[in-house]
């Protein structure tokens, strides 16, 4: 129906009700004469409206167990020492309720993990051996595990019941203001570290397992247990994936290792999605992690040894970031406009080290023997490193904003080698040509100051300008 | 935190199942709950809690009744899903007495239904969500949609009758007969 008829309808429909109930009907047919549709319409909702009766006129009653109970019984029974209120939340490895624990007058978050046979001992001592593990675990960035209950022949994990929403919520509105994303991811580290300390890794962090309390704080969940589930399941259920593959490091995936360092992967994984709103293997990104900042690219490389090597290193590297700027992620905004200065200065270097080659090549002819070739196979092989480096930084700043940084602390050493190389062998050059061809030496030797200058000069400059804070480090 | 209704819903959300617990615990059976009763508790048990993050009442009887209706409907269907599956159903005894308590509304029809009113009239549709699902009075629903009781009165006996409709065809031949 179009939005005019609905209108049209309203007006007839509220006309009718206006007039005396024995002549509504006919009011009607008068109205609506040469609609015929509209007027059956109406002529229907009339009806409708006389034979109602009480439909819908009382609010809504239902029995207590409608609000506590999905289709699951527990809510709203005692199990063991604990009145459980209602289930927060399920996923392919457990029910998760709220519970009140009688004892202690405390509300806490009751996991019931799934039933393990009386034959699984070795299963059981296992979930056990964990969640004592998990419950050494102290820290306020950790939910504490308070104590794993076999109740009527279940395994429960009773654990700090926390109030708040789960990050995952967040990130579904859009990417987190940078500043607060590497807040959170900092706090996320430290309870990282204080697991890791504690002889537990995680194993499958992810947005859902991270929760902002209503105070605002964050509070990691989970800690060892997920793992311990997912054992169970692979008992259980063989051919299911283990844990939850988008946040597992390929190492983990492949070989199923579980050091401390796949935390660190999925770290980086949680900070690039809260910086762009997206997974980084979301569909339409490229196959590599693409970072939005250069700490989660470096959590996120496929070789361990590649990554931060623990938590600890991963928050001081977050901590630093939030001392030194507020970072921009690069993937979004696009380069800041001061890096044209340095772009430029990378362009020039690079074209004047390429046209440097042909006049060191009229020098090689004119100082002659084994000294001209040297000096021109010293310009040449400096030019050629030197100009490949500058273009591909000059390329990755311009088209892989958010990889600069790190291509930059690879590049910078070779380009400062070659440039010294390059600036030695033409001064060498144009001393060695002497008179015979003056224009030749004295282009030489002034190039090769000014490459020197350039480098000890400009280019800081422009450096500056462009990685001010990233400099500073 | 905003105070969008989507962060504060799970707030209330928890609160009302609580509430529903503690019914449950003190074990009064065939004891049914009102949506008006219930969410004005729900009200007073959170307006005492030290941060309100509600503008006003009438702000959280709105999401209150959202939140109503989302359970409702949840239960609903979990309730369907296992009597399709033929898994063993729990009919309590509180159920048996419920169903010989006249005549009652099919939530999942009804939501059904509800969620097509919207498309054609999205404020018919919050009055009945208000009204039915939050057990507004008249005039908490004109507050809460920003109109007057007059008009809340019209807009809500034209969705009753639609909606009555709506229901009755597709109950009648269980096609989508719907006006």
């Amino acid at each position: 129906m179009k939005r005019e008829q609905w209108e049209r309808l309203k007006t007839l429909f509220n006309g009718a009700l206006d007039q005396p109930p024995d002549t509504r009907h006919e009011w009607l047919m008068e109205q609506a004469r040469g609609d015929e549709m509209l007027a059956r319409e109406a002529a229907a909702l009339l009806r409708a409206h006389e034979t109602a009766g009480g439909f819908l006129e009382d609010p809504v009653t239902m029995l207590p167990s409608d609000l506590t109970e999905i289709d699951e019984p527990l809510s709203g029974t005692r199990l063991g020492a604990y009145d459980i209120e209602y289930e927060i939340g399920r996923g392919g490895m457990g029910i998760v309720y709220c519970a009140r624990d009688v004892r202690l007058g405390r509300r806490v978050a009751l996991k019931a993990l799934p039933a393990v046979h009386d034959a699984d001992a070795a299963l059981r001592e296992r979930l056990r051996r964990e969640a004592r593990a998990a419950a050494t675990i102290s820290h306020p960035a950790v939910a504490t595990v308070y104590a794993l209950e076999e109740i009527e022949g279940r395994l429960f994990i009773a654990s700090e019941f926390i109030e708040g929403h789960p990050l995952r919520s967040e990130i579904e509105r859009g990417p987190i203001e940078p500043a607060r994303a590497h807040s959170i991811a900092a706090d996320i580290a430290r309870a990282l570290i204080a697991a890791h300390d504690a002889g537990v890794v995680h194993r499958d962090l992810k947005p859902e397992n991270v929760v902002i309390t209503t105070a605002g704080a964050v509070k990691v969940v989970d800690f060892g247990i997920a793992h311990a589930e997912s054992i169970n399941t692979r008992l259980t259920r063989p051919g299911d994936a283990v844990g939850t593959p988008a946040y597992m490091a390929p190492e983990q995936l492949i070989a199923g290792a579980t050091d401390a360092r796949v935390d660190v992967y999925a770290l980086g994984v949680v900070l690039t999605e809260m910086l762009t709103g997206r997974h980084p293997l979301a569909p339409g990104r490229r196959a590599t992690p693409v970072s939005a900042s250069e700490i989660a690219w470096r959590c996120m490389q496929t070789d361990p040894n590649d990554r931060y090597q623990s938590a600890r290193d991963a928050l001081a590297a977050l901590e630093r970031e939030l001392q030194t700027r507020r970072p921009v992620p690069l993937d979004i905004a696009g380069p800041p406009p001061s890096r044209w200065w340095w772009e430029f200065h990378q362009a020039v270097v690079a074209l004047v080290y390429a046209v440097m080659v042909w006049p060191t090549w009229i020098a090689r002819g004119v100082i002659g023997g084994q000294e001209g070739n040297a000096v021109f196979v010293a310009v040449l092989a400096a030019a050629v490193v030197a100009v490949t480096l500058r273009l591909h930084l000059w390329f990755t700043s311009r088209f892989y904003p958010a990889e600069l940084a790190w291509a930059r602390g690879r590049a910078m050493g070779w380009v400062l080698a070659s440039d010294a190389l390059f600036a030695t062998a033409l001064v060498v050059g144009g001393v060695l040509v002497d008179d015979t061809q003056p224009g030749l030496a004295v282009l030489e030797i002034a190039v090769g100051i000014a490459a020197a200058s350039a480098f000890a000069l400009v280019e800081p400059a422009t450096t500056r300008a462009a990685f001010r804070a990233a400099d500073r480090r | 935190m905003g105070s969008d209704p989507e962060s504060l819903m799970p707030l209330v959300y928890d609160e009302l199942r609580r509430i529903a617990a503690g019914y449950i615990r003190r074990e009064r059976p065939g004891q049914t709950l009102q949506a008006t009763a219930l969410v004005n508790e729900a009200f007073v048990r959170l307006a005492a809690e030290k941060a309100r993050p509600f503008a006003n009442r009438t702000h959280f009887l709105a999401i209150a009744a959202l939140s109503m209706r989302q359970i409702l409907v949840q239960r609903a269907r979990a309730r369907k899903a296992a009597k399709r599956g033929g898994a063993p159903q729990r009919v309590t005894l509180d159920e048996r007495l419920l169903s010989a308590e006249g005549p009652t509304v099919d939530i999942l029809a009804l939501d059904e239904a509800l969620t097509r009113l919207a498309a054609l009239d999205e404020e018919q549709a919050r009055i009945v969500e208000l009204r039915y699902f939050g057990g507004l009075t008249v005039e908490e629903t004109a507050e809460a949609v920003g109109s007057s009781p007059a008009t809340v009165k019209r807009q809500w006996a034209m969705a009753r009758a639609w909606l009555k409709r709506a229901i009755d065809a597709t109950s009648e031949d269980g096609l989508d007969a719907a006006p």
